[in-house]
């Protein structure tokens, strides 16, 4: 039993209430046990605490104690520059957090749109006497009074109605406004007819309410609890970062200290392996990986951008590639949201609109053009798409008439139809359009090649065939009719005048002027698929991608529509709004696990339940939305798209995604831009993970051979916060190739560091450059004089441009391997060298910045390192070449391999 | 079980509309009702009216449907007076509604309705009302943890909730994610989570099963508390049962306490079920 059930005297018992209202002690008592009426945000980890959460990771805590030991060997060894060591290892971490911290942050504002769809003012009974107060102090029990134009403070009872309509659109989605009665209704809350909810509108009429439920409590509380408390998690790629960075840091900090005791057990001294156990930490650990990757993602998200696809936090870039469902609504996203009246059923035939040519005093042709609210002023329709399409129609057949309007009972969602009484030339006529079912069933006549006929059941049988085939053209279907009335409008007469003046016209008695009506025939109006959407779902299926279309029209016109835009190529499964209401998880779980789906006659409250099943069944799911209800749907999404042109700024501000034309295929070039993402990650991971060999095998020659260390631990630092940072730019803007869409979404189980990357990066191309970079050390050290054996100063001339050497050598076959990196498989030469120019761009700054470091005091002062002459680079410059055929011939292998 | 069910009724709304809950299960459990209504010393006469006014009505609705009705007004200590009603009466169960403290205090600590929790005899019911314009719950969510003790005290207390509002009830139970080092979260199916439904939660269903009770069990992995609200909120129950907090102050602290974020939070009405009667 609920409140709308109750009769008046019951539901004002209930809450302990009356005709006058709460006294104010009472409303004052209850507003401090209920607390304010206002929409609140659920308790959430501070923003601070998020961000610190950033710098005590299991990669972060390695870190710090890397830094730790450094200001402690500082300490204890003082001027062997290990507290320099220390700070950059902070560095480092503040770098990494504040780059991990920027892709996971995101601003909580759909709240706040929330909060600004309730009124600031109400008007309320209390002692009896009416008053206006603040809308957060409406307390359970207080009568509420409404008019046209309020915004509604909370959820109440009706209790009084005259005639009003409320637009439920930021619950329910629909736009049209519904009639509310005051009457003891049974059924659900929603539904029912004698409740008004907060954040929704009075658009005419005026009543008097009950006050029930308060603040968090309304429905649209819930809404809002809902828009807070999801979480959407983790994005994949963010997953993948994490067990990438984990796996990473073990395997450093595990070499760290194993070579920390084979140095211990060869002989070497403490602070000899020390040094060894801290570099190597630091070179097997790709610091630039996390800023590389954040950057990449803010690069693709403005490519998006250009491509009409608004991201509004960064890691749902990625995500966007790897969505294997993408749940779409169908009016203006698939369909251009442009009517048309495409088919006419009239006498027992079904002619093209075009093809109509009407006869005298054509009363469909009557009927389209005065039960209509559209209008048409300075040289364009404007009104409701559907009304319009029937304006136009009827304008270019039969043109304006002189008729006036008298009065209107105005389109209603429940009754699914409009009527208006008119006054043409003498006579009044009463005009009716809606849906088949509720016309068909007023009407006791028909209008058969211009007479009127008594009409009976093998006419009602052809007219709703002729229903079903413009349905099954994927048309939306009205009705229509008519009758001359005979003195209903003559108290109106004072009206005349007034014509389409909804406002000041009384609305008469439905009852009366809806019966006996002459059915006149049908009109289908063609929403035309946007054209190229068929294109986009062709593109989603090779790609794997699910595409379910969900609806408010009916089943027909919904599959229809589908078939044309191919979506669904056999039967699909058509699940409507009333039985998935009554269908179990288990049930729906089943029914979306077939491969196509359409559900019709849905509303926005139920794609969350959707969204809710797929995700828990492990697929990534993108879901569109526009109205205020849409939020938590979104929310719960792995990719929540809201509308920029129909959106509401509520299901903007809750989505991660806005699309700036409403088109379906923008979702699938954002998808195609993400799977490109995704590749070009592994392409840069491939390159900054290549340059760690050359880090390390410095390293372990120091320990192994007792030399002087050839690349210190600040030059390891250039290399992988300075060098490899533009290049991996560079190779995440690489375009998107045609196969991208031509594979099924990544599996949940692939990983990001997988061993083809690894054994790529580690076993092949990490190899050539570091004999590239312990070429170098020799190179110079042998030219200077070195003998084996011999340890030089850490200031000595010949070490330090030895190390320099090692250090350009590195970042001389980097340079190479920004282009090896560009594909995996294909020749690079095949994709055209100079087709990415920010990889130019990328390897001019890489050595204008190597030159920063060899040939400026300050490079030389802060890397310790020593100017080079020429010939030295050209001595490396052969590695870069071999890296690079080294690869094409990997490659072409591969290639013949695979065929 | 509840052969005396005893409401505490106070001058606030919410504790009328706690009473009522209380009434419909006297009357499925035939059991007599009591209730009481304990004034402070300073209580200025409108609190008397009030609360007596409140009384009234319950009293004519317990009479209309033929429920043993007693009343009991008293002036002093509330904790301690209702102790010794309880005592007195030999009262199986009280309800009592939560007041504004309740949600604002942390742990609830020092609060009434936290001394009856923990000092009466007798099972008790604590209620949070949030919406007042569903007076007979439809869908019911019950929480249950892993392992829980007095089982078939609360699904007799659901049972007969669920029973008087001719209800559907959902057992659900929110679970640690499967996390793994390398691995990070590892994805589960519904199926493959019904698998694990905990000992705890499959006794609960039987002993609804046998009571003839419409009902589901739900396991989702997430943090507990939030998981409970959002399953409320997303699936529109319009009542929650789940049981009292059986955690210390210290591991409330450090962990936190589920009950308290759901109490402070919860989108529908929320009854909290300090049970008494062994299995």
């Amino acid at each position: 039993m609920k409140i709308n059930s109750l009769s008046r005297e019951d539901a004002l018992r209930q809450l302990v209430s009356s005709e006058n209202g709460l006294s104010d002690a009472e409303a004052a008592k209850r507003l401090s046990e209920n607390g304010f009426n206002e929409i609140s945000a659920v308790a959430r980890t501070p923003l601070f605490m998020r961000f610190l959460g950033q710098f005590t990771h299991f990669l972060a805590i390695l870190l710090w104690i890397g830094a730790g030991l450094s200001f402690l060997s500082a300490y204890l060894h003082p001027g062997e520059g290990m507290s320099r060591l220390g700070f950059a290892i902070i560095g480092v971490i503040f770098i990494n957090a504040i780059f991990t911290f920027i892709q996971e942050y995101r601003a909580e504002k759909a709240l706040e749109a929330l909060k600004k769809l309730l009124p600031f003012c109400a008007r309320i009974v209390r002692e009896g006497r009416e008053n206006s107060v603040h809308s957060r102090e409406v307390v359970p029990g207080d009568i509420i009074l409404l008019a046209e134009g309020d915004m509604i403070p909370a959820d109440a009872r009706l209790l009084e109605s005259s005639m009003m309509k409320v637009n439920n659109a930021s619950l329910t989605g629909e736009s049209e406004a519904r009639l509310r009665d005051h009457m003891p209704s049974e059924g659900e809350l929603l539904e029912s007819p004698n409740i008004v909810f907060a954040g929704t509108t009075v658009t005419s009429g005026s009543g008097k309410a009950l006050v029930f439920a308060t603040g968090m409590g309304t429905e649209f509380g819930r809404i809002a609890h809902l828009t807070s408390a999801v979480e959407p998690g983790l994005s994949p790629l963010q997953k993948e970062i994490v067990k990438a960075t984990r796996l990473v840091a073990t395997i450093a900090a595990l070499v760290g200290i194993f070579f920390f005791a084979l140095g211990f057990f060869i002989g070497r001294s403490f602070w000899d392996n020390f040094i060894f156990a801290i570099g190597i930490t630091v070179a097997l650990i790709p610091e630039g990986m996390l800023p590389t990757v954040t950057l990449s993602l803010a690069m693709a998200s403005q490519r998006m951008g250009k491509r009409k696809a608004l991201i509004k936090n960064l890691s749902s870039v990625e995500t966007l590639g790897c969505v294997t469902v993408v749940c779409t609504d169908k009016t203006g996203t698939l369909t251009q949201n442009r009517m048309t009246a495409a088919k006419i059923w009239k006498d027992d035939q079904v002619i093209d609109a075009k093809d109509y040519s009407p006869q005298a005093g054509d009363m469909l042709m009557q009927t389209a053009l005065l039960c209509n609210n559209a209008r048409f002023a300075d040289n364009e329709y404007r009104g409701d798409p559907t009304e319009t399409a029937l304006l136009k129609l009827a304008r270019e057949r039969i043109g304006d008439s002189g008729a006036k309007r008298i009065s209107e009972i105005p389109f209603d969602a429940d009754r699914k139809r409009m009527t208006t009484l008119n006054r043409v030339a003498d006579r009044e006529y009463v005009f009716t359009k809606g849906a088949m079912e509720g016309i068909l069933l007023l009407c006791c006549r028909s209008l058969v090649n211009g007479t009127e006929q008594q009409m009976d059941d093998a006419f009602r049988q052809k007219a709703s065939e002729a229903c079903r085939q413009l349905m099954d053209m994927g048309l939306r279907v009205l009705a229509f009719a008519y009758k001359e009335s005979k003195g209903q409008g003559a108290k109106d007469k004072k009206q005349e005048g007034h014509e389409k003046d909804i406002s000041r016209s009384p609305v008469p008695d439905p009852h009366s002027l809806e019966t006996d009506l002459v059915f006149a025939g049908l009109i289908g109006l063609e929403d035309p698929p946007r054209p190229e959407v068929r294109d986009a779902i062709e593109k989603c299926h090779d790609a794997g991608i699910k595409v379910i279309m969900i609806t408010g029209d009916g089943s027909r016109t919904a599959v229809a529509i589908a078939r044309e835009i191919a979506l669904v190529k056999r039967e699909p499964v058509v699940i409507e709004g009333a039985d998935f209401v009554n269908m179990s998880d288990r049930e729906l779980r089943k029914k979306l696990s077939e491969k196509e789906i359409i559900f019709a006659r849905m509303t926005p409250k139920h794609k969350m339940r959707v969204v809710s099943v797929l995700k828990e069944e492990g697929e990534r799911v993108a879901v569109t939305g526009d109205g205020v209800n849409d939020a938590p749907a979104l929310k719960k999404a792995d990719i929540g798209i809201s509308m920029g042109i129909s959106g509401t700024d509520v299901a903007k501000e809750a989505a991660d995604m806005i699309l700036l034309d409403d088109n379906f295929a923008t979702i699938v070039n954002a998808v195609e831009e993400g799977r490109a993402v995704y590749e070009n990650i592994r392409k840069f991971i491939t390159y900054i993970f290549a340059s760690n060999i050359p880090e390390a095998v410095p390293y372990l020659a120091y320990i192994l051979l007792k030399i002087p260390l050839p690349l210190t631990i600040m030059q390891i630092l250039a290399v992988d916060l300075g060098t490899d940072m533009l290049p991996a730019l560079g190779l995440g803007t690489e375009k998107p190739t045609p196969s991208v869409m031509k594979q099924q979404p990544r599996s949940m189980d692939k990983r990001l560091l997988d061993f083809s990357v690894l054994s790529r990066a580690y076993l092949f191309l990490g190899p050539i450059e570091a004999a590239a970079c312990m070429f170098g050390f020799f190179y110079v050290m042998y030219g200077g004089g070195w003998n084996w054996g011999t340890m030089l100063q850490r200031n000595n001339i010949l070490y330090m441009q030895a190390t320099t050497a090692c250090l350009t050598a590195i970042v001389i076959t980097q340079a190479s391997n920004v282009f090896a990196c560009r594909s995996s498989k294909e020749s690079v030469l095949g994709l055209g060298l100079f087709t990415n120019r920010m990889i130019f761009l990328g390897i001019g700054f890489e050595l204008c910045l190597q030159l920063f470091i060899v040939y400026t005091p300050w490079g030389n002062s802060i890397f310790s390192t020593s100017p080079l002459p020429l010939h030295i680079w050209l001595v490396l410059l052969p590695f870069a070449f071999l890296l690079f055929f080294a690869e094409e011939f990997r490659k072409s292998r591969l290639r013949k391999g695979e065929k | 079980m509840y052969r005396r069910i005893l409401a505490a009724v106070n001058e606030h709304l919410n504790s009328e509309v706690a009473a009522r809950y209380a009434l419909h299960l006297a009357r499925v459990c035939g059991a007599e009702f009591y209730l009481c209504f304990i004034a402070d010393k300073n209580a200025p006469p409108s609190v008397f009216d009030h609360a007596q006014e409140a009384m009234k009505r319950l009293f004519v609705e317990a009479e209309k449907t033929g429920i043993k009705t007693e009343s009991i007004t008293r002036t002093g200590q509330a904790v301690e007076e209702i102790r010794a009603i309880v005592r007195n009466q030999r009262v199986d169960l009280l309800f009592a509604a939560t007041r504004r403290e309740d949600v604002e205090r942390r742990f609830y600590a020092g609060t009434v309705a936290r001394s009856l929790s923990l000092k009466l005899p007798c099972s008790v019911a604590l209620m949070r009302v949030v919406h007042m314009g569903k007076m007979r719950p439809t869908k019911i969510l019950v929480p249950l943890k892993a392992r829980i003790s007095k089982v078939r005290e609360r699904a007799w207390f659901t049972a007969k909730m669920a029973e008087c509002c001719n209800a559907k009830v959902v057992a659900f139970h929110a679970i640690k994610p499967i996390t793994s080092f390398f691995h990070g979260e590892i994805h589960l199916t519904p199926y493959e989570w019904e698998k694990r439904l905990p000992e705890g939660v499959s006794g609960f269903m039987e002993y609804l099963r046998k009571y003839e009770i419409e009902h589901e069990g739900r396991l989702l992995p997430g943090k507990t508390a939030r998981s409970i609200t959002i399953e409320a909120a997303a699936k529109r129950h319009d009542l929650i049962i789940m049981g009292a907090s059986e955690r210390s102050l210290l591991t409330t602290l450090i962990k936190g306490s589920p009950v308290e974020e759901v109490l402070r939070e919860t989108p529908c009405d929320l009854i909290i079920l300090k049970p008494r009667h062994e299995d």
